[in-house]
Formats: C-alpha cells, sequence, structure tokens
C-alpha cells in the first residue's frame, strides 16, 4: 500500500500539466495494456490475425511517445513559470520526497527505477517488435493492399514455411539496415502512392539467389531426373483428360558428366547473359563459360540494333529460370485442370474445362463484379443450354462456382492490376516458343558460326506421353495405326537409353 | 502403388525388348516431338491428313540429298523448306506428269507478260512479288545466308507455276493447302479462288452467280467431298465444283490434273481462238455435262456460249486491236512508254478486264457477268471512251478505219440511227439477222 501511495503520488508529480498528464496516462495504460494483451496472447485467449500488429507495434510506439510528452510537460511549464527546476520540484513534490539519502531523494530513486523499468520494457518491446517484423505475417499484411497479392500467393506456395525475410533480408546488421531503410522508402511511396501497380518485375535488388537458395537447394543436390506427369483437359464436352509425361533431367553433373537442365548453375559453368531494358525476357546475347576460362557468346539475331543497346551482364542463378518459386500466379488453364484433377470441379458437367475457363477469364471491373460475373457466366451457360441438368446438378454447379471464385480470388488482384498472365513463369516454356527456356534456346540465339543454342526436346526431358490419352503411354510399345507411332518408338527408345546409362 | 508396379514392369520389359530402331524412324520421331509443340497448327493439320494414314511423316517430303541446293541440316537431318512437285512425284507420279503439261505449269514464265511489265514498271518489285508471283509462281532463288537456304523474296510462295531449283515446276499446294492437303479442300471452289477472281477474270464470282454455284452452296453437305471415288453422277450429284467440269472423274471420263484437258475456247488473249484439239477437249467436257444435263442442252450452251465469243471477237476484240495496232506502229501517243497514255489504259481494261469478264459469264452460265460487269461495260468503254480517244490524235489513218466502222459495219453503225428505228428493227427481227452467222461459225 505503501508503495503504491509512492508511485501515485510521483505520477502526481510529473503530471504538471495537460500534456504531462496525457504522457503519464498514455504511457501507462499502454504499458498496462500491452503485459495483458500479451500474457493473454501467450496463452492463446487473443488470436485476432492482427494481434502482432497491435502487440509489438501499436502499444509500445503509444509507450514511447508518452514517455516522451512527461519531459515536455515539464519543460512548457518550466517556460510558463519562468521557475526554476528546483523550485519547480519543490511545487510538485513534499519536502520528504526530496531529501537526500543515501541513495539521492527518494524522487530520485524513483525516477532511477521507473527509468530503469522502461528501458528494459523498450528493450524487450523493441526486439519484440523486430522480431515481429520479421515474420511473414507482418510483410504480408501491415501494407495491406499492396502486398495482399504476395502474401496470398506466398501462403499457397511451395515456401509457406519459409518466412518472407529468409529471401528477402538475408542475414547480419548490414542486411538489416538496408531492409529498414528499403522499408521506409516503402512506406513513404505507399503514403504518397508513387508505386507502380502491378509492381514491376524482375526486382533487380533481390539477394543473391545463391546465397538465399542454396542455404536449403544447393547443386549437389539436383542429380538423376524426375518423373512429372501434366495433366490438360479438352475442351469438349467431355472435358477428356491429355496426359504428358515428362522425365525431366534435372541432374547438375553428378550422375552424367554432361549435366542436365541444372548444368547451367554446376559449381564448374557459368552462364552470363545481357537482356533487352534488364527485363530478363529477351535476351540480347548470352555467354557460356568454356573449359578453357573463355566465354563462347551467342548472339539474339532477331533483335535490331536499336533494341540491343546493353545494360547490365548478369550471371545467370536459380531465379532466372524459377522466378516464380514462391509467388506463383497460376495461368487460368492449368488452375482449372488442377482442380478438375484434384475433383473439386466435377466432371460431369458438359464441358466443364471450356465453360470453368470461360468463367474465370471474363474481363470484371472489380471483384465485386467477378463474384457475380462468374456464377453468373457459369450458371447461365447451364440454365440456358442443360435446363434439366442446371436443376438436378444444382450442387455441383454451386460448388463449382465456388472453386473458381477462390481460384479467380487467389490469382486477379484489381487493386494492383495483377490479371492472369501479369506474373508470367519462365519454368518449362507454356507460354510460346519464346519463353522460358527458350528465351535462350533459340534458333535466333547463334554463337560466330552461326550455330543455335539447342532447343532439343529430349535434352532436358524425355517425353513419355505427350497430349496422350494416358499418362506413360509411349512406355508401352507404340501402336503402328497411330500416326504418330514413330514418334513414340522415338521417344521411348530415347528414354530406355537414358536411363540404361 | 498398382500403377507404378505396372510401369516398372513395363519399364523392365521395354529395356528387354528394345533393340534395333529404323534410322528414319527416328528423324522422323524426332521432328513431330519439336513441331507437335512449335507448330502445333501444322501438326495438327498433317495427323488428320491422309498423309498420317498413310504413314508418310514430316522427313518423307523434306528429306534432302546430298548437292541438293535448297538443303540443309536441320538438327541432324538433311531436309530442304521447299517441297516441290518433284517432291510430290514420287509418290504421286501421274499427278506429277500431268501437273508438268498443263498449262498451269506455265504461270510462272509470267515475267514475260505485259501483266508482270506492268506491276514493276507502275507499282514496284514488292508488289510484283506478292501481286502477281504469289498465284504465278516466283523463280525460287537460294540465299546461302537464309535459315533455309531460301531467298525471302522468292519464300513463301505456293504460285501454281513457281519455278523450282530442282528444275521442276509448279506446287503442288496451290491447290491442296499444306499440310492437310486435303482433296475435300481441293475439289471446293475455294481452292481455285484464290487465283481465279477479280476484274480481270472472275471466275469465282461468274461460279456464285451462276446456277451451279447456287446449288453447290445450298448444298455443300450433300457433296460427299472426302469420298475416295469422286465420280460426278455416282458418288455425288448436287451440284458440279470448278474440279468437277476441269479434273475430276466422271464416267468415261478420267481424273486429270491437266486442266486445259476440257477447255475448248482460250478466253484470255485479246482476241479468243479455239485450243489445239478443241473438239476433242470439248467433247470430253460435255462427257462432264451430260452426267447431270441432256445433250441438247450442253449443245445449247455452246452454241450459244460460241456465238457470243465470235460476237465479241468480231464486234470489239478485232478493231479495238486494229486501231491500237496503227497508233502504235505510227507512234501516236505523247509517251513513249507502254502504259505512260490514256489509250493504253483503255485499251487494257477493254480486253483484259472487261472483254475477259464477258466472255467467262458467258462460258460459265453467268447472266449478270455476261452482260453488265461484261458486254455493258466493253460496249460504254469502246464506244464512249477508247473511240474518242483514238479520234484525239486526229490521225487520218486512224480516222478512216473508225468512220469506215461507223458508217459501213452495220454493228457498228446503229449510233447514228434514231432510236425509234432502232426499236422497230429489234422488235422485226431483223437486227437480230446481223448475228445469225455466229451460230454454228467454226
Amino acid at each position: 500500500m505503501k508503495l503504491l501511495d509512492k508511485y501515485v503520488r510521483f505520477l502526481r508529480g510529473v503530471s504538471v500539466n495537460k500534456i504531462g498528464m496525457a504522457g503519464v496516462v498514455l504511457t501507462t495504460s499502454s504499458f498496462v495494456t500491452f503485459i495483458i494483451l500479451e500474457l493473454a496472447r501467450l496463452v492463446g485467449v487473443f488470436t485476432n490475425s492482427y494481434a502482432g500488429l497491435v502487440v509489438y507495434l501499436l502499444f509500445p510506439s503509444l509507450f514511447i511517445i508518452g514517455l516522451v510528452l512527461i519531459p515536455i510537460g515539464w519543460y512548457l511549464r518550466k517556460k510558463r513559470t519562468g521557475k526554476s527546476g528546483r523550485e519547480l520540484l519543490e511545487e510538485s513534490f513534499a519536502d520528504p520526497e526530496r531529501r537526500s539519502g543515501f541513495f539521492g531523494s527518494t524522487v530520485f530513486r524513483t525516477i532511477i527505477i521507473f527509468t530503469l523499468i522502461n528501458i528494459t520494457f523498450m528493450t524487450m518491446a523493441g526486439s519484440r517488435m523486430l522480431n515481429f517484423m520479421d515474420t511473414p505475417r507482418f510483410c504480408g499484411t501491415a501494407c495491406h493492399s499492396v502486398m495482399n497479392p504476395e502474401w496470398v500467393t506466398y501462403q499457397d506456395s511451395p515456401h509457406a514455411r519459409v518466412a518472407c525475410v529468409e529471401c528477402h533480408v538475408g542475414e547480419g546488421v548490414g542486411a538489416l539496415i538496408d531492409s529498414k531503410i528499403n522499408g521506409t522508402w516503402q512506406m513513404i511511396s505507399i503514403t504518397f502512392d508513387l508505386l507502380e501497380r502491378p509492381i514491376p518485375t524482375p526486382v533487380h535488388q533481390l539477394r543473391p539467389a545463391r546465397e538465399t537458395c542454396e542455404k536449403c537447394h544447393w547443386p549437389d543436390k539436383f542429380y538423376g531426373s524426375r518423373l512429372k506427369t501434366i495433366v490438360r483437359y479438352e475442351n469438349d464436352s467431355a472435358s477428356t483428360p491429355a496426359y504428358t509425361t515428362l522425365n525431366l533431367k534435372v541432374d547438375a553433373g553428378k550422375v552424367r558428366p554432361e549435366g542436365g537442365i541444372h548444368w547451367h548453375i554446376a559449381a564448374q559453368n557459368e552462364v552470363r547473359y545481357a537482356s533487352v531494358n534488364d527485363e530478363r525476357e529477351i535476351m540480347i546475347w548470352v555467354d557460356q563459360k568454356m573449359p578453357d576460362g573463355t566465354f563462347k557468346r551467342y548472339v539474339n539475331q532477331a533483335l535490331d540494333h536499336r533494341e540491343s543497346e546493353e545494360d547490365d551482364t548478369r550471371v545467370l542463378d536459380c531465379v532466372d529460370c524459377h522466378n516464380r518459386a514462391t509467388h506463383i500466379y497460376e495461368d487460368p488453364h492449368d488452375a482449372v485442370n488442377e482442380s478438375i484433377r484434384l475433383g473439386q470441379l466435377d466432371k460431369k458437367l458438359p464441358f466443364l474445362k471450356r465453360e470453368a475457363v470461360s468463367a474465370i477469364t471474363q474481363n470484371y471491373a472489380d471483384s465485386v463484379a467477378a463474384l457475380n460475373g462468374i456464377e453468373n457466366q457459369f450458371t447461365g451457360f447451364y440454365r440456358l443450354n442443360y435446363p434439366e441438368l442446371a436443376r438436378t446438378e444444382n450442387a455441383a454447379i454451386n460448388d463449382a462456382v465456388e472453386t473458381l471464385r477462390s481460384i479467380y480470388y487467389r490469382n486477379i488482384h484489381h487493386g494492383m492490376n495483377i490479371t492472369w498472365g501479369t506474373y508470367e513463369s519462365h519454368i518449362g516454356h507454356r507460354y510460346g516458343t519464346k519463353s522460358g527456356c527458350f528465351r535462350c534456346h533459340n534458333s535466333d540465339m547463334v554463337d560466330s558460326e552461326g550455330e543455335a543454342i539447342s532447343p532439343d526436346c529430349t535434352m532436358c526431358h524425355s517425353i513419355l506421353a505427350y497430349d496422350y490419352a494416358e499418362p506413360f503411354g509411349y512406355i508401352q510399345p507404340a501402336d503402328t495405326t497411330d500416326p504418330e507411332y514413330r514418334m513414340q518408338q522415338y521417344l521411348r527408345d530415347e528414354f530406355l537409353e537414358f536411363i540404361r546409362e | 502403388m498398382i500403377v507404378q508396379k505396372i510401369i516398372f514392369i513395363t519399364i523392365i520389359l521395354a529395356l528387354t525388348f528394345s533393340g534395333a530402331v529404323a534410322q528414319d524412324g527416328d528423324a522422323a520421331g524426332k521432328c513431330m516431338t519439336c513441331h507437335k509443340e512449335k507448330s502445333p497448327g501444322l501438326y495438327q493439320q498433317w495427323y488428320n491428313s491422309q498423309h498420317a494414314v498413310h504413314k508418310v511423316t514430316c522427313i518423307d517430303c523434306h528429306r534432302a540429298e546430298k548437292g541438293d541446293k535448297d538443303g540443309y541440316m536441320h538438327y541432324g537431318a538433311r531436309i530442304a523448306t521447299l517441297v516441290t512437285p518433284k517432291d510430290c512425284g514420287a509418290c504421286h507420279q501421274k499427278e506429277m506428269t500431268e501437273v508438268d503439261n498443263s498449262y498451269h505449269a506455265t504461270a510462272g514464265l509470267i515475267l514475260e507478260s505485259n501483266d508482270a511489265y506492268l506491276a514493276h514498271a507502275a507499282a514496284g518489285e514488292p508488289v510484283a512479288i506478292l501481286g502477281c508471283e504469289s498465284c504465278h509462281g516466283s523463280k525460287v532463288k537460294i540465299d546461302p545466308n537464309s535459315p533455309n537456304m531460301l531467298s525471302p523474296k522468292s519464300w513463301p510462295n505456293s504460285g501454281i507455276g513457281r519455278l523450282n531449283p530442282d528444275g521442276s515446276k509448279g506446287s503442288c499446294n496451290a491447290c491442296h493447302t499444306r499440310h492437310a492437303f486435303s482433296k475435300a479442300q481441293a475439289r471446293q471452289p475455294e481452292a481455285c479462288s484464290k487465283c481465279h477472281l477479280g476484274p480481270d477474270h472472275p471466275q469465282k464470282e461468274v461460279y456464285e452467280e451462276s446456277k451451279h454455284g447456287n446449288t453447290y452452296y445450298t448444298n455443300i453437305d450433300k457433296m460427299n467431298l472426302d469420298s475416295d471415288s469422286w465420280v460426278v453422277g455416282k458418288d455425288y450429284y448436287v451440284a458440279p465444283t470448278c474440279a468437277t467440269c476441269h479434273m475430276s472423274e466422271a464416267p468415261g471420263l478420267a481424273l486429270t490434273h491437266d486442266v486445259g484437258s476440257r477447255i475448248s475456247w482460250t478466253l484470255r488473249p485479246p482476241v479468243s481462238t479455239h485450243k489445239e484439239n478443241w473438239q476433242t477437249k470439248r467433247d470430253n467436257m460435255k462427257q462432264v455435262c451430260v452426267n447431270c444435263h441432256g445433250q441438247p442442252f450442253a449443245d445449247g450452251h455452246y452454241y450459244q456460249f460460241d456465238a457470243t465469243v465470235h460476237l465479241y471477237n468480231d464486234r470489239f476484240a478485232k478493231p479495238a486491236g486494229e486501231i491500237m495496232k496503227i497508233i502504235n506502229d505510227k507512234k501516236l501517243q505523247e509517251h513513249p512508254a507502254d502504259f505512260a497514255n490514256d489509250i493504253d489504259w483503255i485499251y487494257w481494261e477493254l480486253w483484259h478486264h472487261e472483254g475477259r469478264r464477258a466472255r467467262h459469264g458467258a462460258a460459265m452460265m453467268g447472266p449478270d457477268y455476261t452482260w453488265w460487269h461484261g458486254f455493258y461495260e466493253v460496249a460504254k468503254h469502246f464506244y464512249l471512251e477508247f473511240i474518242p480517244e483514238a479520234r484525239k490524235f486526229n490521225d487520218p489513218d486512224v480516222n478512216e478505219y473508225i468512220d469506215n466502222l461507223v458508217d459501213n459495219d452495220p454493228m457498228h453503225s446503229w449510233i447514228n440511227k434514231q432510236t425509234g428505228a432502232i426499236k422497230e428493227s429489234i422488235r422485226s427481227g431483223e437486227m437480230q439477222k446481223m448475228f445469225q452467222k455466229y451460230y454454228n461459225m467454226k
């Protein structure tokens, strides 16, 4: 009781005017609230998704603001009254509290104790704050409107359990300071709306991929090959599946000396290039390091002189191909194919594939329009053309609409002008003959002899089915009545030759 | 698990039995592997074609031999982009020979013609390439710096008389559009109408106007176009297409790729003439007609058609030609170059555009092309443009010729008579008498 009295008296003493009082109230209340919320959060009572933002950012900030207000109040009072500090102290505190003891006066001791408490609290809260700022939730939700697309795709990605800062910030004080300076600039650009929508890619100041990615994925790990089957559903009434099975030769040179796809990043190899506007889309030239240390250059013949002014040379690393390792925006056809495969879209609906893609690829003005538009487009088709089915399969149609909306919302972000195809993946070559691998592996990229970088299909993958009725279809002896049988035979032999080696 | 086991067992089996593989099969398979992705349209055209059914693959047509001027290495195979009638003829020998002997095959020799002169002089080489040579065929030039060895000035080109580096003439895909090479497609009028249309030879438009075209477009689904056997009256009967009359099989008449073998008149030059062996050729054509028409119908058509052509020759073609000859011989024009003077263009359009339209309309039973697009325009420009333009030279020989024509030729003297009198002579049948000689004229 005596202690509390003393504390109350001290607080009254520092609350010399309205500003001082506000400071005291702010500091005390935010301190108490912080402790209560943190306890609540620790025992699992407080689970709001913005808990971190409130606990680690709002209250410590209020606490510090309150602390700053107290001396400001004191200073203003001093200035207004024109009295000295001693006189003011005398006014605020009773004589016994000012009496000097072994450890100074009671007021002095109280100030020391409070300051120690404050410093301890601020250090703890500050470190919690920094820690919190390192969590994906902070990156993903603090600047909600801008980061939401990246946050949504990140949560759905293979790296969902790797924190943003693991790849985007890095380790050490230098990286921390860099990221805080960068973050400050980002706050300014959001406040004054200086950012581009969509955010342009590639992000040039990303940390070196070999430093970040190779913490978990290092070249020695890329060996042998990997089987992958892709299913595509046709636009016909039955949404007939067509399978492509690839045996991807991902070796970095460990199993076979010539290597496979990861030859590009094997320790002994180096590939560097210059691209138009440093966009990494259209190559100006590509250099390949030869065994003697010299570089062999392939030049893009399709570029005219004006386009081919180079700015920057870049050494090829992970992100030149894996440019969408985490923030993966889907292709509408792929997304629908995958949902059909998983049974989220019911194939008994006629023309399911065609209509599903059609519903999510219309130009909707905003997300509310899309919400209604997807439903109208999709259910409308069945009501109009299959009225009986629209009644009997109402549930399947409604489920499909929900699935399609979910595909739409995880890929299309009107606020950031992100639509289908805004951020294309460079993996593979699904966007045409100059996309992905074919950015370099195409007949326009030729060396001084006119020899092109090989776009040979089986160099990177054996093909065990290509838009075929069943996965692994080419492994069986080819049916000679199929027009493609020679291709099937050739690909089967190629694969068998490959795995025999 | 079961699936994996099956796959594993299949792999083992496949490994055991995969022995020798034909090298050629390898190349064919390799072509398809890439082109299925990189040129999916082309690939699917082929995949659904008769070539695919008969196991004819990319390399079978595109294979080049060492020493071929247009051959080049393409991922380990020596190929040529250009597929010539010689290549097609490896399997389609009879067709190749027929085409080689046809008038179509000579279309690439166009550079010697007035048409090409006009395109080069009045427009320019790029126009001649895209305008003239696209139909007629280019002289394909080799360019070692080009990725496919072909000069971009002569490739792409699928003109029907293309002059190929291997010495062959023509391009089969002028009609059998690649890469489906569908016979159904070549049997339809659209195959011909890439070239046979427009102001100077509107065969497509005449056909569309004619009863033949009417009934074809009405009954296109009954044409049995995909059938291997396509004999008129047997495999289909609703309508003839260009191919039916000019090429396809009819009872008693063999299929031919020599398109001229049933044509008795040449309607191309200023003055029409009968072709060599024209009676045989006409009999061939009538052999087609009679599957749907009675003999008197077929004979009657030629009776009317012949008279129209003779009339055209006598009334317009020959006099206009004579007048131009005097003008050219005496060098009366202001500018020395052909087509640098008004009268050159007027005369050109008179026979090359309007005159041909009139005759083609008559040949293929297109009434509007015979008269309004044809003779009507011929007469209007003959009397109101050509004659006045010729008189402008005020040359005694020209004037004498024209005066004589108007004063003494009953076909031209109408212009100095009263309308009433002319109408009366039409009603009485008097006027028609002067044309009697054109019927059954040889």
